[in-house]
């Protein structure tokens, strides 16, 4: 039997394939939705995951995350200048550091922060962490070696940004992949970022309001245009009041704290988010795109099951006579049943399975291709629950190849002597 | 006998008996009820009224599994267009039906091989599709003998065949029967075919007109 189905199978090969291709661009596509959606979910939260608590100036809690966290270019209001003095202070608080952004080189963000913050990010793969102004350490990810001298933009250069020629930065360090968007930025003293943008904190105070983006206040600020101390030393004592920040990362002391720094750092001066949370939001958001798309692919699934029952059940009629003539010389109608049945079965099957693999490899393609382009690492895998998944669709398949297998086993024999 | 649809009924027979090992010709215009009356003897179609009895069974009472079952056991058949299934060797061909109804008996094999001998085809493993029409109706008729059925029944073997062909396989049919002493309904148009059998019966119209001895053997 399973001689003459394989034999079937080779003479329709044509057929064939085109069911198992068709079976497996449409598993495809379910696949690759799923697995992308759920490698995007999974990625950005791990990305998150390593930030606790971000604080910032009140505004779009998306914003602030997208800002700080996965360092999307776009300008955030500034906090005043006591914030960050105030958190250092705070017993609850194990760590804080300041970040500051709106540079760019290269389509590198440069990002202002503490030397602490680059050692608790990750490891260092070579060199050391910056320990003058003008030092920077890069990310896994940035293409720029170790010396090279840094002139930063101001934005982003594509979009019309300005070149500062008051300072260059030389990498000496590199840090190892921590799978965030912090991959592909350039870490540099906030000191610099601040004087760079004319924001010292002798002459800032005064106009360092939190309603003045970064933006205004730094094309504002920046007609000195005084040559920046690249030798000067690292000055990261905070204690007292800083120039304005876009945002501050704060490593609570314990979950407990955490949930009460959020509480009381939420007023008319300051927002503390969860970045986990806010994700959490933002996918309540997208769950209903993510529910167009499996709308879309199911759309397209049940159109191919349907397709393919259109075409066996019209492959059955055509073969009638071959049929019948099985049943002629002796085979039981159950035999032409389980011919027709494990043919079709044996095709979706295998559809499935390819589309499965080629789901998989799409939705790899499209991951590393983002990661490339973000930093965020993300892991494409299956789920326990998809091997459930699986049976039900094989299931599906099974009982879709029950009708032309019920057609062919009521196939009056007697065809066979017609011509 | 009757279709849905027809007036007259397509096959109208008061009685008919063909005894065990005899050979018989059926002839008769094109539509005038040949094969309608092989579906009805090896239980392919039922009858609307009347029985057909192998010995004391009326095949017509059993199930259509039953007859299913009963057809490969005991009727071996030949038909005008082979229905042999490409992709398959000549052999696998022949093992087929017996593979499909699960009687794939210990010397079953080796029988494939001699009856392919017996019937003139050296090579069991060529391909079915790359044979000649004469070559392809010889693998049926192996096919059909296999299972040693007691009758075997032909419709218009020869006539998808050119005459040599046709000579051939009308030749094997009726040595092959003798041999194994089973009985052979042929149902052809071709005159020298029916002349080598022993009895013909003529159809017209779903009637029998004519059934008897054939002449020049009688005499
Ligand atoms: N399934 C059917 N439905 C209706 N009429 C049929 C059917 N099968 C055969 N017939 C008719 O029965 C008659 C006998 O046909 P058939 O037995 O095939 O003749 P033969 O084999 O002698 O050429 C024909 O008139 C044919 O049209
Ligand atoms: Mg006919």
């Amino acid at each position: 039997m399973i001689g003459f189905i394989l034999a079937d199978l080779r003479r329709l090969w044509a057929g064939s394939l085109v069911v198992v291709l068709l079976v497996a661009l449409a598993t495809a596509l379910g696949v690759a939705v799923t697995l992308q959606e759920r490698a995007l979910r999974l990625g950005s939260a791990r990305a998150a995951d390593k930030f606790d608590l971000v604080i910032g100036a009140p505004g779009s809690e998306t914003q602030l995350v997208l800002s700080s966290i996965f360092l999307q270019p776009s300008p955030l209001p500034l906090m005043d200048g006591t914030v960050l003095p105030r958190l250092l202070a705070d017993p609850r608080v194990a760590s804080a550091a300041p970040v500051g952004f709106g540079d760019s080189f290269g389509g590198y963000a440069v990002v202002g922060t503490s030397s602490g913050l680059v050692r608790d990010l990750e490891a260092l793969a070579e060199g050391r962490v910056f320990a003058v102004a003008g030092e920077a350490v890069v990310g896994a990810a940035v293409d720029l070696p170790i010396d090279y001298a840094v002139k930063p933009t101001h934005g982003l250069a594509e979009l019309g940004g300005h070149a500062h020629t008051e300072l260059s930065y030389r990498i000496v360090g590199r840090l190892k992949p921590t799978g965030t968007a912090w991959d592909r930025a350039i870490l540099v003293p906030m000191q610099a970022v601040w004087a760079l943008h004319g924001m010292e904190a002798e002459h800032d105070e005064a106009d360092a309001h939190h309603d003045h983006t970064h933006d205004e206040h730094a094309s504002g600020g920046e007609a000195a245009h005084q040559p920046i101390e690249a030798d000067a030393a690292l000055d990261e004592d905070w204690s007292k009041v800083t120039p304005g920040l876009p945002a501050i990362l704060v490593k609570p002391k314990s979950i407990a704290d955490a949930y009460k720094l959020r509480q009381d750092y939420r007023d008319n001066a300051t927002l503390a988010v969860f970045p986990g949370e806010v994700l959490t939001n933002l996918y309540a958001t997208l769950g209903d795109a993510k529910k167009v798309l499996v709308g879309v692919t199911t759309g397209a699934q049940v159109l191919v099951a349907a397709a393919i029952l259109l075409v066996t059940v019209l492959h059955v009629g055509q073969r009638r006579r071959q049929i019948g003539a099985l049943r002629a010389f002796g085979a039981p109608r159950r035999a032409v049943f389980v011919i027709v049945w494990s043919e079709l079965f044996a095709l979706t099957a295998s559809g499935v399975l390819l589309g499965f693999s080629l789901g998989f490899g799409a939705a790899k393609f499209i991951a590393g291709y983002l990661s490339a382009e973000s930093g965020v690492a993300m892991p494409v895998m299956f789920a326990a629950g998809d091997g459930f998944l699986v049976s039900v669709i094989l299931a599906f398949a099974a009982v879709l190849a029950v009708l032309p297998a019920m057609l062919a086993y009521r196939q009056p024999p007697a065809a066979a002597l017609r011509s | 006998m009757r279709f849905p649809g027809l007036a007259a009924p397509a096959l109208a027979i008061d009685s008919l008996s063909i005894p065990a090992d005899s050979r018989v010709a059926l002839t008769g215009a094109s539509g005038s009820g040949k094969s309608t009356l092989i579906s009805i003897l090896t239980g392919l179609e039922r009858v609307g009224q009347g029985r057909i009895l192998w010995g004391d069974v009326d095949i017509c009472t059993l199930s259509e599994g039953g007859r299913d079952r009963w057809r490969g056991a005991n009727i071996g058949l030949v038909l005008q267009n082979f229905h042999l299934f490409p992709g398959l060797s000549a052999f696998e061909n022949v093992l087929l039906p017996a593979r499909l109804s699960g009687a794939m008996a210990r010397d079953i094999r080796a029988r494939a091989q001699d009856l392919l001998l017996r019937v003139g085809l050296a090579r069991p493993t060529q391909m079915i599709e790359t044979m000649s029409r004469g070559e392809m109706q010889r693998v049926a008729i192996a096919r059909a003998l296999l299972r040693r059925p007691g009758v075997v029944i032909a419709d218009e073997p020869t006539a998808s065949l050119d005459s040599d062909a046709g000579d051939a396989v009308g030749d094997l049919l009726i040595e092959l029967s003798r041999e194994s002493g089973c009985t052979l309904v042929v149902a052809t148009h071709d005159p020298a075919l029916t002349r080598r059998l022993d009895r013909r019966i003529r159809l017209v119209a779903g009637r029998i007109v004519e059934d008897g001895v054939i002449g020049e053997r009688a005499a």
